[in-house]
């Protein structure tokens, strides 16, 4: 295998793919990336065994061939590498000769053979969706994927495909964000599927805002298509918790918040939340909202925001965190609370189909 | 009863009401249902795991406050949702290794693929008098997981049949529930697996092995003593299938309690449960095995072989079962008469590898100065100090119960005591030992050395 690249390629090459790269040693295979060179293109692909992803450049290919090199390796070289021009050939014994300006690497790979094929998708559900939607998506909804690995069916979004609509949901417990894209399919395409973090944080790397993905859904498994590159990864087997019942049905009342504003106050109040109740208090009265919070033997914080808001005077107390992250997810300028009363859950809206339900904390006086 | 529960719930709502929104009531406690209460214990229906996920996440305080307003005293809570249980949603097994992704290897999961051996049923154990528990408890789990007796937990001496009940409740399951996923294996495998998952970072997927069994049958537990992450990991693990009312089955050597370094905690968990022995088949049950193992083995034998086989082979039903397939082949290779004495020199080292059971006084004062670090002389000398007294009674309290030697024959094995000595120290040691599990562990220690 021969091939001449410039090295902003080849790098834009490696970082589509590298983050996948397994850390654990027990198969060094995993440690690799395989690369394949054929025609005009170098295809690269990584994989954990649970995710997986082919991504490709263009190349000057002076002889087809294939081997796997250490990813992070590779990677480190090549952002060093002094010249723009770089000189790429594998003998037949895998050993790679990298060359660039004065610098000379030779890097030691495995043969083609031992890397895990992608899985192949026969009986594929298949639907395309446009990749802004999807992007915007999971912005919104991938920072309230629980980590607590004892409730595995919460380590990844639910997808659910039902009346021409893809639902995606998040849910750690205490809060529970989820957003509608609409979509056409047919109805035997109606399913529900939990894509694992690890799958979603990489497509969120992976997508942009133009042009279409399409999504294969097999059996266990699903494939992300974006033109160039192609995200696979395992499916987390099992049901997920039954949202809807989350879901506050009436709300008493409304405020409309300027999203940027309301965030910066979040953040400015909280650095005085302490560590042990980790709450900021609302307290709502007319046309008026304080936020504050206070530590004990330490200090307290408190910032007023004028806000239309006419209804009964009283306060509430959440997680700061939680509050913030979907506040940062979100571009909108405005965004609604609707509140219930102190002990029930504050919900978050914006103009398109989303909602971020979130727990209350208790407030203790 | 139900009433009962009824009322008790009805009183548990009114304490709780006041705590939570109207709205958060009505939604998630009104289709709760209080379906068991112990003294220390409330178990509560759900209609599924939403229900227990978000009432454990969010309304788990104002619940435990609502119980002790209304009963006085905290209680354990747990979850039950109606799709529980083995009967129904049971989570598949994670996939392999291979990223391919398919789930074809799962589905069709053989007894052989758990490493359980095919021998080992509940209809090729012999019962007797000293198993019949453990049978019957075993048989019980297997037939009902989770409901009887949760964890099962098996404990006797070697080759007596421990992994073959635990091989037989995985196999019983394993048939009749097809989608249960069955996991059996020894400490030693989870330990390693455990280490291996530390090493390479893998612990989610550690935990998500095991804590989506069905049924874990966990194979001499002994061994986790004095490993302490091991014993946390196996805790968290222990928990959440008990949680989530899955069986576990564990065997051991020696009762829970006497597992040495082994945490309180756990050690409370596994009495929890049922805690069966295995003791020493009888000279009945040894032949019955004798003549059950012979049977499936289309071995034949005058009665005369197996009387000898089973009346000089007392300790331990594997060497029982290597002597009759000796006798056996031999007997088809010769083509001799298998007469009494033939057997025995056939047998001659494992005969006297039984007979060495036959425990000496001056192997037990040996074996008791040794672990005291007191001279062998100071056992029969006259000296009294207690770091010498102590270890001299023990060892005299051991002579009388693993020796036919009459209390004065022990006395004057030791200095020339007399019987009324030897006496005191037997029911000394007794004493102690029920008063202080060292003491009972330290003697248990030294007998099953002196029995090796």
């Amino acid at each position: 295998m021969k091939f001449n690249v410039t090295k902003e390629k080849l790098l834009e090459g490696l970082q589509q793919v590298q983050n996948v790269v397994s850390t654990r040693t027990t198969l060094p295979i995993l440690s690799n990336v395989l690369l394949q060179a054929k025609g005009n293109n170098v295809h690269l692909t990584t994989t954990d065994l649970d995710v997986g992803v082919r991504g490709s450049f263009e190349a000057n290919v002076e002889k087809d061939g294939a081997t796997t090199l250490p990813a992070r390796r590779l990677f480190t070289i090549i952002r060093e590498l002094p010249s723009s021009e770089v000189q790429f050939e594998v003998d037949g014994k895998n050993a790679a000769s990298i060359r660039s300006g004065q610098s000379f690497f030779k890097i030691l790979g495995l043969p083609e053979e031992e890397f895990p094929p992608l899985p192949k998708f026969d009986s594929a559900k298949v639907i395309t969706i446009r990749q802004k939607d999807l992007r915007d998506g999971l912005r919104k909804t991938s920072y309230a994927i629980s980590t607590d690995e004892t409730r595995y069916v919460l380590n990844g979004l639910l997808f659910s495909l039902k009346d021409n609509k893809l639902t995606l949901v998040a849910t750690d417990g205490r809060r529970l964000a989820m957003v509608d894209i609409e979509l056409e399919f047919p109805r035997s395409h109606e399913v529900d599927i939990i894509v694992p973090t690890k799958a979603v944080t990489e497509l969120q790397r992976l997508l942009t805002d133009d042009g279409d993905v399409k999504v294969s859904i097999g059996s266990g498994q699903i494939a992300f298509d974006l033109n160039n590159t192609l995200l696979v990864s395992k499916l987390i087997e099992g049901n997920y918790p039954n949202y809807r019942q989350v879901i506050p049905s009436e709300a008493k009342e409304r405020v409309t918040l300027e999203r940027e504003t309301f965030l910066n106050s979040l953040r400015r109040v909280s650095l005085l939340a302490s560590d042990k109740s980790n709450s900021i208090k609302l307290n709502f009265s007319k046309n008026n909202i304080d936020i504050t919070a206070n530590t004990p033997e330490v200090g307290e914080a408190k910032e007023s925001l004028a806000v239309a808001y006419k209804g009964r005077d009283f306060s509430i107390a959440f997680n700061p965190e939680f509050f913030m992250a979907p506040l940062r997810a979100l571009a909108e300028d405005e965004v609604f609370l609707d509140l219930i009363d102190e002990m029930s859950p504050g919900v978050l809206k914006i103009q398109t189909p989303f909602l971020y339900v979130l727990m209350p904390m208790r407030i203790s006086s | 009863m139900d009433e009962n529960y009824a009322q008790l719930w009805q009183k548990l709502s009114a304490a709780l009401k006041p705590q939570v929104s109207p709205d958060t009531f009505k939604r998630w406690f009104s289709a709760v249902k209080l379906i068991q209460a112990t003294d220390d214990s409330l178990t509560f229906r759900v209609p599924n795991n939403i229900y227990q996920f978000w009432i454990e996440s969010n309304h788990i305080t104002a619940l435990q406050t609502a119980v002790i307003t209304a009963f006085g005293a905290p209680r354990k809570i747990r979850f039950s949702s109606a799709s529980d249980g083995l009967d129904e949603t049971i989570l598949p097994e994670i996939p392999g290794k291979q990223f391919s992704g398919d789930n074809s290897r799962d589905a069709g999961q053989s007894s052989n693929a758990l490493g359980l051996n095919p021998r080992n049923s509940f209809e090729s154990f012999v019962v007797g008098p000293n198993n019949e528990i453990a049978h019957a408890a075993s048989l019980a789990v297997a037939q009902s997981p989770a409901r009887t007796y949760n964890p099962l937990f098996i404990y006797g001496g070697v080759g007596l049949g421990k992994t073959h009940l635990m091989q037989a409740i995985g196999q019983y399951v394993g048939m009749k529930k097809k989608n249960a996923k069955v996991m059996y294996l020894s400490s030693e495998l989870f330990i390693n697996e455990f280490i291996d998952a530390i090493q390479h970072n893998n612990l989610v997927k550690f935990r998500k092995r095991y804590r989506q069994a069905d049924l874990l049958l966990i194979d001499d537990i002994q061994f986790l003593g004095g490993k302490e992450r091991s014993q946390e990991e196996f805790f968290h693990t222990f928990n959440t299938l008990f949680d989530g009312h899955k069986q576990i089955v564990l065997s051991s050597d020696r009762p829970p309690s006497e597992i040495a370094n082994l945490e309180h905690r756990l050690v409370s968990r596994f009495e929890w449960g049922l805690t069966a022995e295995l003791q020493p088949p009888d000279v009945e049950t040894r032949l019955a095995i004798l003549r059950k193992k012979a049977h499936t083995l289309g071995i034949k034998l005058r009665d005369e072989t197996f009387e000898f086989l089973a009346t000089r082979i007392r300790t331990n039903v594997r060497r029982l079962e290597g002597a009759l397939m000796r006798v056996a082949s031999f007997a088809s290779l010769s083509g001799k008469q298998l007469t009494n004495e033939v057997v025995e020199h056939l047998l001659k080292d494992i005969l006297q590898e039984e007979a060495r059971h036959a425990v000496t006084i001056e192997q037990i004062q040996r074996r008791v100065a040794e672990h005291y670090d007191v001279r062998l002389a100071d056992m029969t000398s006259k000296r009294r100090p207690a770091n010498i007294a102590f270890p001299r009674q023990i060892a005299m309290y051991l002579a009388r119960e693993l020796t036919k030697a009459s209390l004065n024959e022990i006395g004057d094995a030791f200095g020339g005591r007399d019987h009324g000595t030897v006496l005191h120290a037997c029911k000394l040691v007794k004493r102690r030992m029920q008063e202080q599990d060292n003491i009972r562990q330290t003697i248990s220690f030294i007998d099953s050395a002196l029995q090796r």
